[in-house]
């Protein structure tokens, strides 16, 4: 795979359960965007088990075997297994892209993701309450509007210093772009400049991105939210210590 | 042992070992840890240190890509510490660090290490000055001890600042040399915190490509990548 298709991927790719997200999906051929609408619920379950397992494989067994992890339900996501590190495992869908994201509701999406307790703490929180909202049959300017208001209420808490996510799962599935998939590190800052981190530029392995949007032509609401980049670094293996070159091929 | 040496002893073991093989990022020579014999007990002559300004200059703006360090300011060593030789304008800071600052404890007065950094505008501001005040002390003619003591006073006193949130570097060099037992460093990125637990990011755990040192006062994550600055495999 070339560097920049790799690039194109994970742009797209994760973005895609915490963050990171770019608009790389094509439309179908009638022109229309393959994913407008939510798909019916079933299609984003999974069975419990298989979720658990999927889940704890994004980060090494090290890491996931004492972590708690979340299952999704028809009304959100519920604790399967109490942890002892502070570290979360969970699978992402597709609508914990950006609201204008194109695969926002891609139903194929499955984005295992362990977090670390800073994470846990000040991240989760907005991805399980966008996840109940819409859940409950929400709009996405419903969703903004009450995402907005529990932000100003203090009911969503400030991001935390020192998070950083694992995402190196061989069995995600993060879009439907490239090989749908790459190992990576995400680390969220309150930071709205890229080249703080020498992000984005040529040659560099850090990539980042908005965590609300891609543009906010379409929801200009979300302008007013706590300023949240996403940083990412691509890693040279899987979780479960297979170099990721092995996987592309 | 002090913690600082310990830790500087800890960061060459864990990018020999741990980073190195187990995230498949081989570049250093591993037969190098049996065959560093020479001993550096003490400082060299100054001239041993210092390089051609040019020449420092391309070599640390070589730790980062392009990109960036063509836009950052760099620094070289002179015969007190380092000083401007370049203003950027990226906030981005590129330097060479020496033995004193890069290398494990046997390389201390090393003088043929070489090794590249490229520090963003929060490392410049917070870990930078801790390099920059170990190089002044070396170069004013006091011992390791001395040395090592006096930056952990500063540290304490808050004359050196905590690390800034946000605070990196790049160290993706193909050059460079990191001393007799880690010739040539992996090309990795680098995070800095004030006494951050290293289990906070799943540091040095099997499997994991996060490696960390960590002491009282700077805990430092390194995460290796696949390319060097110039955009080659690193593999």
């Amino acid at each position: 795979m070339k560097r920049n298709q790799t690039h194109k991927v994970i742009l797209s790719a994760f973005a895609l359960a915490a963050a990171v997200g770019a608009p790389n999906a094509a439309p179908a051929q009638d022109g229309k965007q393959p994913y407008s609408t939510m798909a019916p619920v079933e299609q984003y379950l999974m069975d419990r088990d298989a979720e658990i397992a999927l889940a704890r494989s994004a980060a090494p067994e090290a890491i996931s075997r004492d972590a708690s992890v979340m299952v999704l339900t028809r009304h959100g996501y519920e604790t399967a297994v109490q942890g002892t590190n502070g570290w979360v495992c969970w699978v992402g869908r597709g609508w914990m892209a950006m609201f204008d994201h194109p695969e926002f509701w891609n139903p194929k999406v499955r984005a295992a993701d362990c977090v670390n307790p800073p994470a846990a703490r000040s991240v989760l929180p907005y991805a399980y309450k966008r996840t109940e909202l819409l859940l409950a049959g929400h709009s996405k300017l419903e969703v903004i509007a009450a995402m907005k208001e529990a932000i100003e209420k203090r009911e969503l808490p400030a991001l935390e210093q020192g998070t950083v996510s694992y995402m190196m799962s061989k069995g995600s599935y993060l879009t439907d772009s490239g090989d749908h998939n790459a190992p990576h590190l995400m680390f969220f800052q309150t930071d709205k400049n890229d080249g703080r981190w020498g992000a984005n530029l040529a040659n560099s392995p850090v990539l980042a991105v908005n965590y609300w949007y891609i543009s906010a032509d379409l929801y200009p609401q979300l302008k007013s939210f706590p300023a949240m980049s996403v940083f990412l670094i691509l890693v040279g293996q899987w979780s479960d210590g297979t170099p990721a070159d092995k996987h592309r091929e | 042992m002090t913690r600082q040496q310990l830790t500087r002893k800890q960061i060459h073991n864990i990018l020999l070992s741990a980073f190195v093989c187990a995230a498949a990022l081989c570049a250093a020579n591993p037969a190098g840890a049996q065959s560093a014999k020479q001993s550096y007990s003490t400082m060299a002559p100054l001239e041993e240190y210092l390089m051609d300004r040019n020449a420092e200059i391309a070599l640390a703006r070589s730790a980062a890509p392009e990109s960036i360090s063509r836009d950052a300011e760099v620094l070289v060593l002179g015969r007190h510490g380092f000083e401007t030789a370049v203003k950027g304008k990226n906030g981005f800071v590129c330097i060479v660090e020496r033995g004193w600052t890069a290398a494990a404890d046997p390389d201390f007065w090393n003088a043929k290490v070489r090794v590249p950094i490229c520090d963003n505008a929060a490392a410049a501001r917070s870990y930078l000055l801790r390099s920059m005040k170990t190089t002044e002390l070396v170069l004013a003619g006091r011992t390791k001890a001395q040395v090592e003591e006096s930056v952990a006073a500063a540290v304490k006193k808050k004359e050196l600042p905590p690390m800034e949130p946000g605070a990196m570097c790049y160290m993706m060099s193909k050059q460079g040399y990191g001393g007799d037992s880690a010739p040539h460093w992996p090309s990795h990125v680098m995070f800095f915190y004030s006494k951050m637990d290293a289990a906070s990011w799943g540091a040095n755990l099997p499997g994991s490509p996060v490696m960390a040192v960590n002491d009282d006062e700077l805990t430092e994550f390194a995460i290796g990548v696949q390319r060097w600055s110039d955009g080659t495999e690193n593999r």
